[in-house]
């Protein structure tokens, strides 16, 4: 099913946490809402699923006007961030609420029931746990439950609010693959938030950059992370070196003119230029115009902090790089880079 | 209570004799403040032998008392429980303006002397008060009869629920209310079946306090009452006039049937406390 | 292009409730104020306009007559000095409970609540058994030290010091079980004595909870009614409390004069009210760690 949002502004006293936004989940695909806290994000999502009511804007689900239904009538399944199981209940009746509640008519039968939740037990690899109380379960079997009772009512649409925000960092990478490998299988059109990119980049098949109420950057992971659209989502994304430089004729000149960089788009004047650490290069020179400042090995990863003429600078290449360049810190170095993306400042 | 108070550190603890001497006077403290009031309650009603206990609490004002007292509980502690549940719904699941100002009236009850509490009744419904011509008028008694002493009742156990279920609720968030919303449920669904079972030891506890002061209470029936024999003395107010005519046995065979129900209700809070401390707003802080 | 739709139009009033999807805010809150108004606010409003009829002279004459005077004495005087009782030996109970273990600890702690459980009444002529010049605790009294309780300002100070210590024990226990002992153990390792750490680390942490305690216990006394006629002995001027006075001046079909005492405690229970959030602010801020 698809989602429509138009126009969706949303305010908190003087606090707008959405403005004016326009946003299109196609059927069928995993998106990620994607920004810092305050970006208006999870307002966003929840708004999708009727636990708030916009200031202004529509919001369509599969061409249908949504706003005047309430949350029980969309068919949204919602995965809340601290899960929100319902914890007098066991895990199987946390799974079989949604179909207990349904009206006489719809209501399935007991045994139509229990192989219902038992199939969605064991999607989520809980079958054996669906007599413990979720007090007795690990986050991540936690989370996994809550998944589970949103499925459970067959939701068109399935939107999960930090998913792995409260898991610790192991968990967190298994339980992302294998959702990822979930939403394969069943093809539910997904929208998930959540403020660490690294999930975004990964899971998702487009990624929504969101920042003060306003969406930045909408593109596919590669994209966004390659061609940033703006110098929030470039320093948002990933590690990025940031420097003031005056641009003419094409040309970034940085400082008293150590560093001279081409640029793109049409900027001319005071800028900020973004350039990522690895696409800094390093050389050793003699008398060259850098120091190398410290080198940090972490894992394959080499980092190389760079004092250029005042200016610090981060480059990062893996180790073997750094081995055939036979730097060490105190070496004078040339430094030199192939791209960067200047914004008007 | 944590368990392990006993393994305290050297640098926490007193010597043996300055500990010993500490729990001795709290506890000489306690035993002539506490105790022996409550031992003596038993010791003076079963004085004069189990059968003049017996017959102290079957003859009939002391069967009426208890019945009245009965009734009374039976009205007043439902309608604050209702009262209570609704109060911290719209408190705890909501924010509005004036929720504080809210909050200090609801509690406000408990700083009105019993006294008080029962004068307002009467200067409001007495023969003289503000409604009394209208009441009179239409033959409806109020004060010196069983509806004041309800309302006298109200007053004073109002808070007793309400205040145990707000800072519960409010903890306890509108996470799984939503939660049940956005699965199907309709409100009455999610109040019932996840409301309802995330307070109800909560719920119970100031349902078992609310009761207890509603069968004790004393000052604020006594201003409504009337004090007519078998008709609206309650039990303590029972106690009183018994008391008063220096029928000590039968007084404090009343009170002993009142200080039972307070121990009962000191033995299920403690047993809710210790089992539920975790479910309950009052044993956390 | 901006849709305004109906529904969400519907949530742009001036802010006076957050909007929410849970159901049943107009129904609870609706039913809540009718229930408030109508049993508490109304017939305490009822009290103030009766006590009004006299206007201010009046009321400040029925107010200020030597009987009335007299009482508050009575109650302010005695509840202050039960609750600085209770204010030590509240505090010793609660520490006692708290940093020891001793046989029948879990009973104590719980017996600690019997005052709010005890119909009053029932503690009222209790005590008064037990305090009497033959009773069993107020012959010895009597018989060695010539000190008379009940029917005595003694007597009215033992009624609100029972009525009062759940007040102080039940402050001061939490803030004392979660008081961190690195701070103790800081004390004691810079080479402070028991007693030093005790002034100085121990007590100022907890005086909030100790004074709150205090006034709880202060403000109960005062209203405080049935646990006190036994034992008092009611001798107008001298232990008449001022609730009694009420019931009194109402037995005399003196309604306005008990208006305008129950009136004038109305206002000091206000008044204590507002000490007591003040006073639990302080107690919050002091332990928002």
């Amino acid at each position: 099913m698809a989602i429509q949002v138009s126009g969706i502004t949303k305010r908190f006293g003087e606090f707008t946490a959405l403005d004016a936004v326009d946003l299109e989940v196609k059927s069928g695909e995993l998106l990620a809402l994607l920004g810092p806290s305050g970006s208006g994000k999870t307002t966003l999502l929840r708004i999708m699923a009727g636990l708030e009511g916009p200031d202004a804007g529509s919001l369509h689900l599969n061409g249908e006007e949504a706003l005047g239904l309430k949350p029980r009538d969309r068919q949204v399944g919602f995965v809340f961030q601290h899960y929100a199981l319902f914890r007098h209940m066991t895990v199987f009746d946390n799974v079989a609420f949604g179909l207990k509640v349904r009206p006489r008519g719809q209501r399935p039968g007991a045994a139509e029931m229990r192989r219902r939740v038992t199939e969605l037990l064991e999607l989520v690899q809980l079958a054996p746990f669906g007599s413990r109380y979720p007090a007795q379960l690990s986050g991540g079997q936690r989370q996994r439950v809550a998944l589970a009772r949103a499925l459970a009512i067959e939701p068109k649409v399935l939107l999960l609010d930090e998913p792995f925000g409260a898991l610790d960092a192991k968990v967190r990478k298994e339980l992302r693959r294998w959702l990822r490998k979930l939403h394969d299988d069943i093809h539910i059109t997904s929208v998930f938030v959540t403020h660490d990119q690294e999930e975004a980049l990964e899971l998702a098949d487009r990624v929504v950059v969101m920042n003060q109420g306003r969406i930045e950057q909408i593109g596919t992971p590669a994209d966004v992370y390659d061609h940033p659209a703006s110098a929030f989502v470039y320093e948002f994304l990933g590690q990025v070196n940031r420097f003031d430089c005056m641009v003419e004729g094409g040309i970034a000149r940085v400082g008293n003119g150590t560093l001279a960089i081409p640029t793109e788009g049409g900027v001319q004047g005071p800028a900020v230029a973004y350039v990522r650490p690895h696409d800094l290069g390093v050389s050793p020179a003699t008398g060259g115009p850098g120091r190398i400042a410290g080198i940090h090995v972490v894992g394959p990863d080499a980092r190389i902090e760079i004092d250029l003429a005042g200016l610090a600078l981060e480059a990062e290449m893996d180790r073997e790089r750094l081995a055939t360049l036979g730097i060490v810190a105190g070496d004078r170095c040339s430094v030199h880079i192939d791209r960067a993306r200047v914004f008007a400042r | 209570m944590p368990a392990d108070n006993t393994s305290a550190s050297s640098a926490r603890s007193e010597s043996a004799w300055v500990r010993w001497t500490l729990i001795g006077g709290a506890l000489l403290f306690l035993a002539l403040f506490l105790l022996l009031p409550l031992v003596v309650v038993f010791a003076e009603a079963l004085r004069r032998g189990v059968d003049a206990y017996w017959t102290a609490l079957t003859e009939p004002d002391a069967v009426a008392a208890i019945q009245l007292t009965l009734t009374v509980a039976a009205i007043a502690v439902p309608a604050n429980l209702l009262f209570g549940v609704a109060a911290s719904w719209c408190i705890a699941k909501f924010d509005f303006r004036g929720k504080n100002l809210l909050i200090t009236l609801i509690d406000l009850p408990f700083s009105v002397s019993p006294v008080v509490s029962g004068l307002i009744y009467v200067l409001l419904f007495g023969m003289n008060g503000l409604f009394g011509p209208y009441l009179r008028s239409h033959g409806i008694q109020i004060i010196f009869a069983v509806p004041g002493l309800v309302l006298a009742t109200i007053f004073v156990t109002f808070p007793f629920v309400a205040r145990e279920l707000i800072p519960l609720m409010e903890e306890q968030g509108s996470d799984e209310e939503e939660a049940a919303l956005v699965l199907g449920a309709s409100g009455w669904q999610t109040f019932w079946r996840v409301t309802i079972p995330n307070i109800k030891w909560g719920l119970l506890y100031g349902v078992l306090l609310c009761n207890a002061r509603a069968m004790g209470e004393f000052g604020a029936v006594s201003v409504v009452s009337g004090h007519i024999r078998g008709e609206t003395n309650t039990m303590p107010l029972h106690v009183e006039i018994l008391y008063n005519e220096y029928n000590f046995v039968a007084a404090f065979a009343v009170a002993s049937l009142l200080a039972m129900l307070a121990l009962v209700t000191l033995v299920v809070k403690s047993a809710l406390e210790w089992r539920f401390g975790d479910e309950l707003a009052a044993t956390r802080h | 292009m901006t849709v305004i739709n109906a529904p969400a139009t519907a949530l742009r009033q001036p802010f006076f409730k957050k909007p929410s999807i849970l159901p049943g805010f107009g129904l609870t809150l609706g039913f809540t104020l009718s229930y408030l108004g109508v049993l508490v606010l109304l017939p305490l409003a009822a009290l103030v306009v009766k006590a009004g009829g006299l206007g201010w002279v009046g009321f400040w004459t029925a107010v200020t007559s030597p009987r009335v005077l007299a009482a508050f004495q009575v109650s302010f005087g005695l509840s202050f000095v039960a609750a600085l009782v209770n204010a030590v030996f509240g505090f010793l109970v609660a520490w006692v409970l708290v940093r020891y273990d001793f046989p029948g600890r879990r009973l104590v702690d719980a017996l600690v609540d019997l005052p709010f459980a005890l119909p009053t009444a029932v503690a009222g002529i209790a005590l008064s058994a037990l305090y009497a010049p033959n009773g069993w605790v107020g012959k010895p009294l009597n018989d060695l030290f010539g000190l008379k309780v009940a029917f005595t300002p003694i007597g009215i100070a033992v009624a609100l010091t029972f009525i009062g210590l759940p007040f102080v024990v039940r402050t001061v226990q939490p803030i004392l079980q979660d008081l961190p002992p690195e701070e103790e153990e800081a004390a004691a390792s810079l080479g402070a004595s028991r007693l030093q750490t005790f002034f100085s680390v121990i007590m100022p942490a907890l005086l909030p909870a100790l004074v709150t305690g205090f006034a709880l216990s202060f403000a109960r006394g005062v209203g405080e009614y049935g646990s006190v006629i036994f034992i008092a002995g009611n001798m107008p001027g001298l232990t008449e409390i001022l609730p009694l006075l009420i019931v009194i001046k109402l037995e005399q079909y003196d309604y306005v004069g008990s208006a305008a005492v129950g009136t004038a405690m109305l206002l000091v229970s206000f008044l204590m009210l507002l000490v007591l959030n003040l006073l639990q602010q302080w107690m919050r801020s002091r332990h928002a760690r």
